[in-house]
């Protein structure tokens, strides 16, 4: 025991992550639903998704009011009741309203999956908007807001998705104070009659699954015929803005927030799996090179992270950090220093087999447990993807050389393109 | 039902394994029993410094994440008043690896000066990012030293000061290292798909071998009794004020612990909760209002802070804060809202069981305060508490003599 040699146990590599298949099927009506078996508790994971996001509004805020003043009253209930029932059986329900879609998520305890459903469809279809509700939403709104202004790493990102995406679309508009203002009840009627449809629907189940499951949901959401899809939405084009480096002064901020980053390809694009391992290396873990570098090395900041997004109509990628007001410029320099050695020196052996197997663990993380096997489903099935694109993913990890992650490089972080946001007193 | 196996190595390392083969990962969780409350007051926020030095390297590995990174693990950690946690998840055919490496850094850190003056930095800007870079960050700074005159809890995990972080010799983290990180000194817990045997044989193997240590003494001064209310006013450059109260609560142990948990249920447990709905919803004098325990192992703080809405007087707000308190003492009708928080307390406990750096860190944690059946029976010991108990701990520790108040003006008064 006292001899013990105290060097790495043998590293077996990482067995092909197990990608459990949703079970798909439709309620009598045709709404799809999808259901992921899962995990040892008692409990259930209900999602309905609608595409109701921000591309689909007319006026700024209007997705995501609609989408939290579904839970402010209904024909049946009060805001007050409706709470207080949900908190009674212990439901959590989480409300959102995304870029493409909005959804509501609701978690409980199996033995009260009828009350769940049933609260549900009182929220989702009969709504109320009073207005009295709305004015003291939007106040306390205005005040979240002006705090969320006051933080340097909100002000860069605005301006960031401003700058990619166009003052004038949904994906890049700035929301301004004088915004909150103009939702009315009838506005966020109007938005709900044309996009919180049964045909506008889908549901994601994960969880132990009730037996009776889709009876309920049957008896509450499928016995009503569906009307046409109403698929209009935002007409104005991404068009994103001439100027690429922009600051925002912010005073007596004693750290500068950095965004560098562009449009880039999303999930349906075959080049994205790729794309997903070089910005891994970049800046995608803790390992990462930008990590490393700034953090590590010179401890210019806490943190420093970079991603790649997709949304339904495009895509993007930025490099995120704040760092000590001082070191702003040295920091923008190693970030570009970095860019370029992706670009014209090829990753080693040691670090590729790091990044392939950190990777592949993530990808054991995101399909385990009931939670995040719904997470990933929706994420792929919002693209009209299946787990193939996991797989894709996986197959990449595995086989992607360094020539390949160089021209990515070269193809996809073309310096010029990139925009450079910064935030902050200096 | 969570069922574990607790063991203690010769060295004096407790272990706690709880399998669950519904994974394909396992998760394993090491606390060591040293927080800020152990820090010299002329160097706090040294135990935080010090869980970022446990990530250079130590005795026989260079760089601590690279190994784990390379058999698909991740990790994190993090200290508070009490406690320093590490933990990591790995796919199962490669947790020995997870063994080996905190088994080495429990065996001896690689302390360099290079990594300690890079550190700094990084904290420096953990520092400014956290607490001075945003809104209302500052109050929990100021919060601490006006509830704790004399007991260690007064500064924050950060450190009172960023030039105690900024002085931090060497040889110092070296002491410190050799004080308090020993087997005899942490909870190892494993989760996940592995069993106790393994889980046994390999803690025997990486861990046995290390020898156990002195552990410097813990004497700590008792917080005297609060008497009168405290309050201090500060001004800031934000949107609007925010208001924090604070009281003196029993320590974690101690019977009420459950009562205060319950009551802070009551006022903010939810969007249904008493201060929401009456405060938020009724009478519109808050935009965001929140209650909860610090639930730190000695005698902590119950806070309730929130941001008021623009024309809305502090004094007013106090006011109302202090009367939905108050309405705890009314015992009518409470039966209902009670079942509902303990209902609500008994589903957040099954979901928090669907995670198994949950259970590890859990499992750790009751085991230091010695009792790890904690993790099956905490949902009877809410259910337990009565109407007659709460209106006797609000009489008892909810009173303004007890209680300090931070009042966080906004400079804007332009708005009002």
């Amino acid at each position: 025991m006292n001899n013990l040699q105290r060097v790495q146990p043998p590293v077996f590599p990482v067995e092909k992550v197990v990608i459990p298949e949703a079970k798909s099927l439709k309620l009598d009506n045709g709404i799809p639903v999808f259901l992921i078996e899962a995990g040892t508790e008692d409990i259930m994971r209900l999602e309905f998704v609608f595409k109701a996001g921000q591309i689909k509004e007319t006026l700024p805020l209007l997705a995501s009011t609609c989408n939290m003043m579904l839970s402010e009253g209904s024909q049946n209930y009060t805001s007050e009741e409706l709470n207080r029932i949900l908190d009674f059986y212990g439901i959590f329900m989480n409300q959102s309203a995304e870029r493409d879609s909005a959804n509501i998520t609701l978690f409980f305890l199996n033995k009260h999956i009828e009350k769940a459903l049933e609260l549900s469809h009182e929220v989702l279809f009969q709504p109320a908007f009073p207005e009295p509700e709305l004015n003291s939403l939007m106040k306390k709104r205005v005040l979240w807001y002006l705090v969320n202004m006051e933080k340097v790493q909100n002000l860069a990102m605005d301006q960031f998705f401003e700058s990619l995406f166009g003052k004038h679309h949904p994906y890049g508009y700035h929301i301004v104070e004088k915004d909150f203002e103009n939702i009315t009840p009838s506005i966020l009627t109007d938005f709900h009659s044309r996009y919180y449809t049964l045909s506008n629907l889908a549901v994601i189940i994960s969880g132990k699954i009730h037996e009776k499951t889709i009876e309920f949901l049957n008896a509450l959401f499928g016995n009503t015929s569906l009307k046409k899809l109403n698929n209009d939405g935002s007409d104005v084009l991404l068009k994103g803005e001439k100027q690429k480096k922009v600051h925002i002064h912010k005073s007596g901020a004693v750290q500068t927030s950095i965004k560098i980053g562009s449009t880039t390809i999303n999930k349906r694009s075959p080049d994205y799996p790729g794309l997903k391992i070089l910005d891994s290396i970049l800046g995608g873990y803790f390992g990462s090179r930008l990590m490393k570098n700034l953090r590590e090395e010179k401890g210019y900041t806490y943190g420093i992270s970079s991603s790649v997004s997709s949304f339904d109509l495009s895509g993007y990628k930025v490099i995120s950090t704040e760092v000590g007001s001082k070191y702003s410029q040295k920091s923008i320099d190693e970030i570009y220093k970095e860019i370029k050695m992706l670009q014209n020196v090829a990753v080693t052996k040691e670090e590729m087999s790091i990044v392939r197997n950190y990777m592949s663990g993530e990808m054991v993380r995101m399909f385990d447990g009931p939670f995040a096997l719904a997470e990933s489903f929706r994420s792929a099935w919002e693209f009209g993807l299946d787990n193939s694109y996991y797989h894709r993913l996986s197959e990449k990890i595995r086989t992607i050389e360094p020539d390949e992650i160089i021209e990515l490089a070269k193809k996809y972080y073309n310096i010029d393109e990139l925009y450079e946001i910064t935030a902050g007193s200096e | 039902m969570i069922n574990y196996k607790r063991f203690t190595l010769e060295n004096g390392l407790k272990v706690l394994v709880h399998e669950d083969r519904s994974t394909p990962l396992v998760a394993m969780n090491i606390l060591y029993d040293v927080g800020s409350r152990d820090e010299d007051p002329e160097m706090t926020g040294l135990a935080h410094l010090f869980e970022h030095l446990m990530f250079g390297g130590s005795k026989n590995i260079p760089d601590y994440d690279t190994p784990l990174q390379l058999v698909g693990g991740e990790n994190n950690a993090y200290t508070n008043n009490d406690i320093t946690n590490y933990y990591l998840t790995i796919p199962s055919e490669n947790i020995e690896t997870g063994f080996w490496l905190e088994s080495d850094r429990m065996l001896e850190l690689d302390f360099s000066q290079k990594n300690l003056d890079t550190q700094k930095n990084v904290v420096t800007e953990e520092y400014n990012q956290r607490y001075l870079n945003q809104p209302y960050g500052d109050a929990i700074l100021k919060l601490r030293p006006l509830a704790y005159k004399v007991h260690p809890y007064r500064w924050p995990t950060i450190g009172m000061d960023i030039a105690h972080i900024k002085n931090v010799e060497l040889e110092q983290v070296k002491t410190f290292f050799f004080s308090h990180y020993a087997p005899n000194n942490a909870i190892l817990t494993l989760t996940g798909n592995i069993n106790n045997y393994s889980a046994f044989k390999l803690s025997q193997k990486w861990f046995g071998p290390i020898e156990s240590r002195a552990i410097k003494p813990r004497n700590l001064p008792e917080e005297p009794a609060q008497t009168n209310e405290r309050i201090l006013n500060f001004e800031r450059d934000v949107p609007s004020d925010a208001l924090y109260k604070f009281w003196h609560i029993g320590p974690r142990i101690s019977k009420d612990f459950y009562t205060i948990d319950l009551i802070t249920d009551l006022l903010a447990g939810g969007e249904s909760g008493r201060l929401h709905t009456k405060l938020v919803r009724e009478k519109k004098l808050f935009s965001e209002i929140n209650a909860y325990m610090t639930a730190d192992i000695d005698p902590g703080l119950m806070v309730v802070q929130g941001k008021l809405m623009n024309g809305v007087e502090l004094q007013q707000a106090d006011n109302m804060i202090n009367d939905v308190i108050t309405g705890l003492l009314n015992q009518k009708d409470i039966g209902e809202e009670m079942e509902k928080v303990k209902n609500k307390f008994e589903s957040s406990t099954v979901f928090s069981r669907t995670s198994i750096l949950n259970k590890a860190a859990n499992l750790s944690f009751f085991e230091l305060l010695g009792n790890p059946e904690l993790i099956n029976n905490e949902v009877d010991t809410f259910r337990s508490v009565t109407p007659e108990m709460v209106s006797e701990t609000v009489s008892r520790y909810l009173v303004p003599s007890n209680c300090s108040t931070l009042n966080y003006i906004s400079t804007r008064k332009d708005r009002k």
